[in-house]
């Protein structure tokens, strides 16, 4: 080596070989220290989640095992990792945070990004159980999805509390046609078309633009796929029922929970529901009005008279054959002690005889998943 | 000598890394693209704007316009104001300004894009909802265009206004002060020896807002409206490709052709942003031939 690099070269190795170690010594040396710590720890962590891939769990699990196993134990070991819905989000929380506390040998690891992505981890083997608000395709199930429904919700209408047409709204609620008109077909454009009044007033339409469950969901009501919804499109639920607080003649939609203040139980200030015409008689009679508050709107999900689309089953979806005995665990512990945290969280339950049909699903599923590992 | 050599080697092998990477991208996406490109022209798939994966419906003009129109928007708003600023910043203003104005400028340069979406929602859109709009005689929800061109103005000056400030502080003092010997007063030192030296370092910097400008995704979404329409107006809704390509990246698995629609728009706005900065690197090297 010549000229200056060369000393450039010698200096910096003299520097570090003269260097003290050991992480009280210096911020430089202490820099170091660390990012060979995390190096390290970067290590452990890939190799953990190599463990988790499918195909390693050995398959003498399917064998030995019984099942149900208990499902609340200190020997119950694990990771667990799930991803998709928002609309779902607010509850698996709860279940992932009730689980692990009762199973501390068990890691769950809980993202949101919406029903899309969580299918399209869950199909691509990148997690193990999708939370997905929306139906199932056929496409998917083909597949190898398995959905498993767990809760209830819905998508209701939203509008300002200011809108001009309030009151008039409230008297006759809107019928599914003329919406389909505004929504799908774009040829009502005017609140008085809509509520049958001369007049001219413009209807702000909005919907979501990221794929979700809810515009999925409300479009299945009139008829048609999220893509054929017209109007404004807003990203994400807050976002959408921000929109509609702000603007008088806006008409929207939104998840349950997203319309109510979780905590409250009460509507968001500045919004309000658009009650659906469920008859058709230009009339919102007694039985069809139930949207002053959560509880109301719930037992209306719940006895089946608010319909379904917009109510939705909310599901876990899992991909056969199943993976790990973990998973058909967790889905068992959230259709029975998990079913406690449904109505807390601002959800509807699902009847007995749903729980009963989906825990035979799974139990199904698993015995499968048994039989493929033996015949191997 | 044969460390030296080594040094050589690795560094020269690092430095065509990018070169390969850009290609790595092209190809990859440009694979994914192809399924689609064979079944149907891709004159069809550009130019048209009908939108209806369900149908099998691909046409991508309407996004191609809208990322046009509201990066135009962005660069007609911000181009004046950060240059003027940049100009302010290095010729005219004494220090304690420049003390307080740049360090303001980092920190608009660094704040996450999702908080310019907020700010865009939560600010933007009412005030060309109530104010612009019927201004202008017509009325908007301000989910548009203009919306998030201005949200897109605020967050591409920063990078323009440090560039061309570097470029602007590079200009030899001897050139204004032989300028300035001559006679000039200030204002045409600015006008014909600045500026002029300046200029291919200005437009260098224009292009780099530009290409922010293009790709910026999350808070352009969050305000644009979303509407797969070409936009007739400021002040009604547009659908830029980053703004398709972050809202159904997750949900192409079902339909046959989404997910390669959607590299094919990802190849049209990697193909828009080249051509821009090619444009632009003939033009710079035309401007400094020509003055010598």
């Amino acid at each position: 080596m010549t000229g200056p690099t060369a000393v450039i070269f010698k200096r910096t190795r003299k520097a570090k070989s003269s260097a003290p170690t050991g992480f009280w010594l210096g911020a430089r040396t202490w820099k170091f220290f660390w990012l060979k710590k995390l190096f390290l720890l970067s290590l452990v962590l890939l190799f953990s989640l190599s463990l988790n891939l499918p195909g390693a769990e050995p398959e003498a699990f399917f064998k030995t095992n019984k099942f149900p196993a208990p499902q609340t134990s200190p020997e119950l070991k694990g990771q667990l990792s799930l991803s998709g819905a928002w609309a779902l989000y607010p509850l698996a929380v709860r279940w992932v945070e009730k689980f692990q506390k009762i199973n501390p040998g068990v890691k769950i690891d809980l993202q949101a990004g919406g029903a899309g992505k969580g299918m399209a981890d869950v199909l691509s083997g990148l997690v193990d159980i999708a939370l997905v608000s929306r139906q199932v395709y056929a496409e998917e199930i083909k597949r190898g999805a398995q959905p498993v429904a767990v809760a209830r919700d819905a998508v209701v209408v939203t509008i300002n509390q200011n809108n001009p047409f309030l009151k008039l709204i409230e008297q006759k609620g809107l019928q599914k046609k003329l919406l389909r008109q505004v929504w799908v077909e774009g040829r009502i454009k005017t609140w008085e078309e809509l509520l049958g009044q001369p007049g001219n007033t413009p209807i702000h339409l909005y919907t979501r633009s990221d794929a979700c469950g809810a515009a999925e969901t409300w479009a299945a009501y009139l008829g048609a796929h999220q893509e054929d919804l017209k109007g404004i499109a807003i990203y994400g639920d807050p976002g959408l029922a921000e929109a509609v607080r702000q603007d008088p003649l806006a008409l929207g939609f939104n998840n349950l929970n997203f319309a109510f203040n979780p905590r409250t139980g009460q509507l968001h200030p500045g919004l309000a529901i658009g009650p659906l015409d469920l008859n058709d008689d230009g009339q919102l009679s007694a039985e069809e009005n139930f949207y002053q508050t959560r509880e109301k709107i719930k037992q209306a999900i719940a006895s089946g008279l608010y319909p379904s689309p917009p109510a939705r089953d909310l599901y876990l979806v899992i991909t056969r054959p199943l993976r790990n005995k973990l998973t058909a665990t967790f889905l068992l512990w959230c259709l029975e002690q998990g079913q406690g945290l449904v109505e807390e969280a601002g959800y509807v339950r699902l009847s007995n005889e749903i729980l009963e049909k989906e825990k035979t699903k799974i139990l199904a599923e698993f015995s499968e998943a048994q039989r493929v590992a033996k015949s191997r | 000598m044969k460390k030296e050599s080594l040094v050589v080697r690795i560094s020269g092998l690092s430095a065509f890394f990018p070169v390969i990477l850009v290609s790595a991208i092209f190809l990859a996406i440009f694979l994914k693209a192809l399924p689609l490109l064979t079944i149907k022209s891709w004159w069809h798939l550009v130019f048209s704007s009908a939108w209806q994966p369900q149908k099998g419906e691909f046409g991508l003009w309407a996004f191609i316009m809208g990322t046009i129109s509201v990066t135009a928007v962005a660069l007609v708003l911000a181009l004046p104001v950060s240059l003027l600023t940049s100009l302010y910043l290095a010729e005219y203003a004494p220090n304690r300004v420049r003390k307080i104005i740049l360090p303001a400028l980092d920190l608009l340069a660094g704040l996450p894009s999702v908080i310019y979406g907020m700010w865009g929602m939560l600010m933007v859109v009412p005030l060309v909802s109530k104010y612009l709009a019927p201004f202008f005689g017509t009325s908007s929800s301000g989910y548009c265009a203009l919306t998030a061109g201005v949200v897109l103005a605020v967050m591409i000056m920063p990078t323009i206004i440090n560039v061309s400030l570097e470029v602007l502080a590079s200009v030899p003092a001897s050139l204004k002060e032989a300028a300035l010997a001559l006679g000039a007063t200030r204002f045409e030192v600015v006008r014909h020896v600045i500026l002029k030296k300046a200029r291919p370092g200005i437009l260098a910097a224009c292009v780099l807002g530009l290409g922010r400008a293009f790709g910026e995704t999350i808070a352009v979404l969050m305000v644009v409206g979303n509407v797969p329409q070409i936009p007739r107006s400021l002040f009604s809704p547009a659908y830029p490709i980053p703004a398709l390509l972050a809202n159904n990246y997750g949900e192409m698995l079902s339909i046959p052709g989404y997910e390669s629609a959607l590299n094919l728009a990802a190849l049209i706005l990697l193909m828009l942003v080249i051509i821009f900065s090619l444009l632009a690197r003939l033009y710079l090297s035309r401007l400094v031939r020509r003055s010598g």
